[in-house]
């Protein structure tokens, strides 16, 4: 048995004893323990004799099956012979967190807790860190920054031994029960990944996987990198931004955004009825504006009209005046005019008999008047014979003559 | 939207802040449009004070200054009122 294959185990030593010969140890992970021996010189070679080889230490075996056949006093039993052990080193410890992770991704466990609704604005936050570490003192001064005033509810517990991981693993749960807590915060400071090792915990990891509130992991520095930070709600490099992760609302922030909101509805509220009521009474004075202009027109009308009528009667009265003149004139001249007219066409008539009587117009056509010599008219053969003298008058003037007597007479 | 859901909705709880803060958005957006009816209007505003109202009481439930609790404490306290219980 003691001939079989050699082969290498990594994991945590827990159940140190020794006897006068050999060291008895469990070497732990997360699957389970395998009860381990090594012989003291082994040890001594391994430079781990003393307090070299101790509880919570990571370390690498190598060996093999052993049996112990028992005897009077003793029980057989089974063993893995170590003939070689040393502290894991850097690279054993990244090896294994390697394929953890791997399994883990495969498993789907890093996603559950992504898939959680983390609350802007958590009442209550728990926190699982040291109780005397930086981090409790950075993460409350973020808290408070963002003027959050809820209830943190503090789980200490040891960040950095074998006792660690369970101390964590529990706190968590005990805090996730508690259904006033919305999100947890588990944080410590940095250091090597063996110091922070605790935080890759495969028991750990599934538990906070399995965890109902979202975990804000917040371990060691940014440039560490933990298995509980991939199975995390939210991974974060430092306290202050896990606290802003466990609190996304920053409440000082979101007062003034409220504000601003009141503000808004207020304004908005304010103008839809203000603006609307102005419409309103606009509408409601336009039928009165309408009424008011309209009678502004009336009146106006009215007032024209009036002069109009004012302007109308003083024409019609100056017509009238001008009619009555012009009828009185003409019943005047109807009344004057006929008589004038009758006695005019009267005298006319006198006149053109007159002037058809007149000797010159008798001259005119050629004949004569036989006159005296004191110009008086002799009518008859026998006045002109008996006068001396006779004067003939044409229409273009005189001729003396002298009547001489009738022979025939 | 009929007159139950009108009734209704203004009335309802958000679910959380931020989805109080989600609709408070989308409210002072649409009024910010001025596409909302006077009736619209005065029906958003109304929600919006009522989201206005949680907000502030959810802030003022994390705004009066942090309170520290031990988790061991407050499992005592269970423990003993379990005891008395």
């Amino acid at each position: 048995m003691r001939e079989r294959a050699r082969v290498q185990l990594i994991g945590e030593v827990t159940g140190v004893g020794r006897s006068k010969v050999q060291a008895y140890f469990e070497l732990r992970d997360g699957e389970g323990a395998v009860p381990c021996a090594i012989w003291l010189n082994d040890l001594e070679k391994a430079g781990l004799d003393g307090a070299g080889l101790r509880d919570g230490a990571e370390v690498v075996i190598s060996g093999g099956l052993d049996y112990y056949p028992g005897g009077g006093q003793a029980s057989p039993n089974f063993c893995f012979r170590a003939t070689h052990v040393r502290l894991a080193g850097e690279g054993d410890l990244i090896a294994r967190l390697e394929a953890l992770r791997k399994q883990m991704r495969a498993e789907g466990l890093f996603e559950l807790q992504k898939q959680l609704h983390r609350p802007a604005l958590p009442k209550a936050v728990g926190v699982v860190t040291a109780e005397r570490g930086a981090a409790r003192r950075d993460l409350l001064a973020a808290l408070e920054r963002r003027g959050w005033g809820g209830s943190l509810v503090w789980a200490f517990a040891p960040v950095q031994d074998r006792h660690a991981a369970p101390a964590i693993g529990m706190a968590l749960q005990d805090l996730a029960a508690r259904p006033e807590v919305e999100a947890i915060v588990v944080t410590r400071g940095g250091g090597s990944l063996a110091d922070l090792w605790a935080f890759c915990d495969e028991t750990l990891c599934r538990t906070v996987a399995m965890l109902r509130v979202p975990v804000i992991s917040a371990v060691g520095h940014e440039r560490d990198s933990t298995l509980i930070d991939d199975v995390a709600a939210v991974a974060c490099s430092t306290p202050t931004h896990a606290a802003e992760a466990a609190v996304p609302l920053d409440c000082l922030a979101a007062r003034e955004s409220l504000e601003r909101c009141v503000v808004a509805l207020r304004r908005a509220g304010e103008g839809a009825i203000g603006t609307r009521s102005r419409h309103l009474g606009a509408l409601a004075r336009g039928p009165a504006r309408a009424l008011q202009r309209e009678r502004g027109k009336l009146n106006q009308k009215i007032r024209e009209i009036r002069a109009a009528a004012e302007r109308g009667l003083t024409e019609r009265a100056a017509s009238q005046r001008r009619i009555g003149t012009v009828v009185l004139e003409r019943a005047r001249r109807r009344a004057a005019g006929a008589d004038m007219d009758r006695r005019r066409d009267a005298l006319h008539r006198a006149a053109v008999t007159l002037r058809a009587h007149e000797p010159e117009r008798t001259l005119e056509r050629g004949y004569a008047l036989v006159e005296d010599d004191g110009g008086e008219p002799l009518a008859s053969a026998a006045e002109a014979g008996a006068a001396e003298r006779i004067s003939l008058r044409f229409s273009d003037g005189r001729v003396r003559a002298r009547p001489e007597p009738d022979d025939a007479a | 939207m009929d007159e139950s859901e009108r009734d209704q909705s203004p009335t309802t709880r958000p679910d959380s802040y931020e989805a109080a803060v989600e609709r408070l958005e989308e409210i002072i957006d649409r009024l910010d449009s001025g596409q909302a009816g006077l009736r619209e209007t005065l029906e958003l505003c109304g929600e919006g004070k009522q989201l206005v109202t949680y907000c502030a009481g959810e802030l003022d439930e994390v705004g009066a200054g942090l309170k520290e609790l031990r988790l061991d404490d407050l499992a005592a306290k269970l423990d003993t009122a379990s005891d008395v219980g």
